[in-house]
């Protein structure tokens, strides 16, 4: 046979593996609004960088009849490339082939590149589309899944690791992406849940659809389990890359400095009326977030979830940093059990990854209540304190407004080593709120007044002119500075680029003991 | 049909809409007082009032529904 033969030969090997489960199968993923394996790869790498491995894998199963067909490629396309010109390393799941299914083999394609991404320091993004287990391989598809679970752990706060959900996602095979760092979703096209709407049925009698159950809302609403809910494959995709951009490629790494063209002085004299003056009314947290942010661009994380909690990615100087904020629009933007977990969660990630954290604090406490005391607030709630302990980046603070008790203490403040810790003159830095303080401190006077009522109100207005501020906390040097609501930005970006190459170790230990 | 609910303990300091009113995602239709702090309920989705829940000056619980949509 001439070489020119077998040129020819490995032209038809490729063809045949391209062609994945054939015309119709892709015809009918189409139909469903949803791209192929291989056309999600194309719209996510930047043009002709993929480099495919494992191309022609087959499966290796015997059983039932299996051994009489096999499609090169086996139902995942593996790889690496460049999503705006850094590396990464993916898998896309090929709901065409055998709908996706998971075998021996389709596991250890992904354990390849897996394996590849974490010893040469570059993230992995997987691509789910898939009908779980292939039930004719047995245990060697569980072990599959086991394999890929052990890399996704010992990669865990390595290599950044995406999870894009882009189809079915059931039964065992959701843990990956659950160990994952952020897991995206796209809406009434893909689902995530261990036991389906039919199991459900029969054991326990209850009715529900699959995108109840789990699409990408409800993951991104009630369980907190997915960061994103897109409307296309498109759209997931293009947020990956943003997502990508703000982190690094490893842990030895910082995250790309972008050139910032947003000059680093700007004041806004509109933050000035950020506050409401009255403690009563809410604001949104977002509008200083946006303000003092490069180009006013800020990507929220978790964004339909605890919304009480903002977390997310912006860059301040062209440095990314990760914001993390209490909302006062949404349950006064109190500390409850979810918007714990949100913020440790963020915390650990940016901290495991060399990105500074940014927190601006107005919260007036943990939400009080029997259902959170239930479902354990002080374990839930230890987890910031935990987190923002352990994390050894660089870590700024801002109290806009009320910084109230516990939530004080928990929200990155100075003890828990914050490095630079500012305030807002509406700063209110307290054990508690001037109604309730008064009431306890002055028990006696008032009820030994002749007019109780005026009484304790003369009180909570001194009590509000005294510790409803941040005055005491900077007298005792916990507040560093009392700045002008306009010049935040400024005062954010000097404080960052002092301390962006903070380099700080908390004590030696095999791994701390986080409370779960 | 949907409920919007009191996202938490409070008490009602306004009701905003009347049954047989338009309202739109976004909308404020109840004020709502809690950790001392006036706090806007707002619909998640459109939709006509079809039956008000709740009294100004009313104790409600967490969850509680305040205003029933069509």
């Amino acid at each position: 046979m001439e070489t020119e033969d077998k040129i020819r030969e490995l032209d038809r090997r490729n063809q045949e593996a391209e062609a994945g489960g054939g015309e119709k199968r892709i015809e009918q993923q189409h139909k469903k609004g949803k791209k192929t394996a291989r056309e999600r790869i194309d719209y996510l790498l930047d043009k002709d960088s993929f480099q495919e491995i494992d191309k022609f894998v087959v499966h290796r199963c015997h059983d039932f009849g299996m051994d009489k067909t096999k499609i090169p490629g086996d139902g995942v396309v593996t790889g690496f490339g460049t999503i705006n010109g850094r590396e990464v390393f993916l898998f896309a799941q090929d709901f065409t082939v055998f709908g996706g299914s998971l075998s021996g083999a389709f596991g250890e394609k992904i354990c390849k590149i897996m394996d590849l991404a974490l010893k040469s320091g570059a993230p992995v993004v997987g691509l789910n589309d898939s009908g779980g287990a292939r039930i004719q391989e047995g245990p060697a598809s569980l072990g599959g899944y086991g394999e890929i679970f052990k890399r996704n752990v010992w990669s865990s706060g390595v290599i950044p690791q995406i999870s894009v959900i882009m189809g079915p996602c059931a039964g065992g095979a959701v843990y990956s992406p659950a160990l994952t760092d952020f897991v995206f979703m796209v809406k009434k096209t893909s689902n995530m849940f261990i036991t389906g709407p039919q199991v459900i049925k029969a054991v326990t009698s209850e009715e529900v659809t699959p995108e109840e159950l789990g699409g990408a809302m409800t993951h991104n609403t009630k369980s907190g389990v997915a960061h994103f809910a897109e409307d296309s494959d498109e759209a997931a995709l293009d947020r990956v890359k943003e997502v990508l951009s703000y982190m690094p490629q490893n842990f030895r790494e910082y995250a790309p400095v972008v050139a910032c063209t947003d000059d680093p002085d700007r004041k806004d004299m509109a933050l000035r009326e950020a506050v409401p003056s009255n403690p009563r009314m809410p604001y949104d947290m977002k509008d200083i977030i946006r303000s003092v942010l490069d180009h006013h661009e800020f990507l929220e994380v978790h964004s339909h979830y605890a919304r009480n909690m903002v977390v997310g990615f912006g860059r301040l100087n062209g440095i990314s940093v990760g914001i993390i904020a209490n909302n006062p629009r949404f349950l006064a933007g109190c500390l409850d059990c979810d918007a714990s977990v949100k913020c440790a969660r963020f915390v650990r990630t940016c901290d495991a990854f060399n990105i500074p954290l940014i927190t601006l604090v107005d919260v007036p406490g943990y939400l009080p209540g029997v259902n959170q005391e239930y479902m354990g607030i002080i374990k839930n709630g230890a987890k910031i304190i935990y987190a923002y302990s352990e994390a050894t980046v660089p870590k700024i603070t801002l109290v806009t407004r009320k910084a109230y008790g516990g939530a004080y203490i928990a929200m990155s403040g100075k003890h828990l080593g914050a490095d630079l810790n500012f305030a807002y003159p509406t700063g209110e830095i307290a054990v508690m709120g001037p109604e309730g303080a008064a009431n306890i401190i002055f028990k006696k006077e008032i009820a030994e007044s002749d007019d109780p009522d005026s009484t304790r109100q003369r009180l909570i207005d001194a009590y509000r002119d005294t510790l409803a501020s941040p005055y005491k906390a900077a007298e005792l040097g916990y507040i560093d500075r009392v700045i002008y609501p306009e010049a935040t930005r400024p005062v954010l970006i000097k404080a960052l680029m002092t301390l962006r190459k903070k380099k700080f170790d908390i004590p030696e230990r095999r791994h701390g003991n986080v409370p779960l | 049909m949907s409920e919007i609910i009191a996202p938490m303990g409070g008490k009602i300091l306004d009701v905003k809409v009347k049954a047989g009113d338009a309202v739109n995602e976004g909308d404020e239709v109840v004020i709502l007082e809690a950790m001392k702090m006036e706090l806007p309920v707002v619909a998640e989705a459109s939709g006509t009032v079809k039956e008000v829940k709740c009294n100004k000056g009313d104790a409600v619980e967490a969850e509680a529904v305040l205003i029933v949509l069509e």
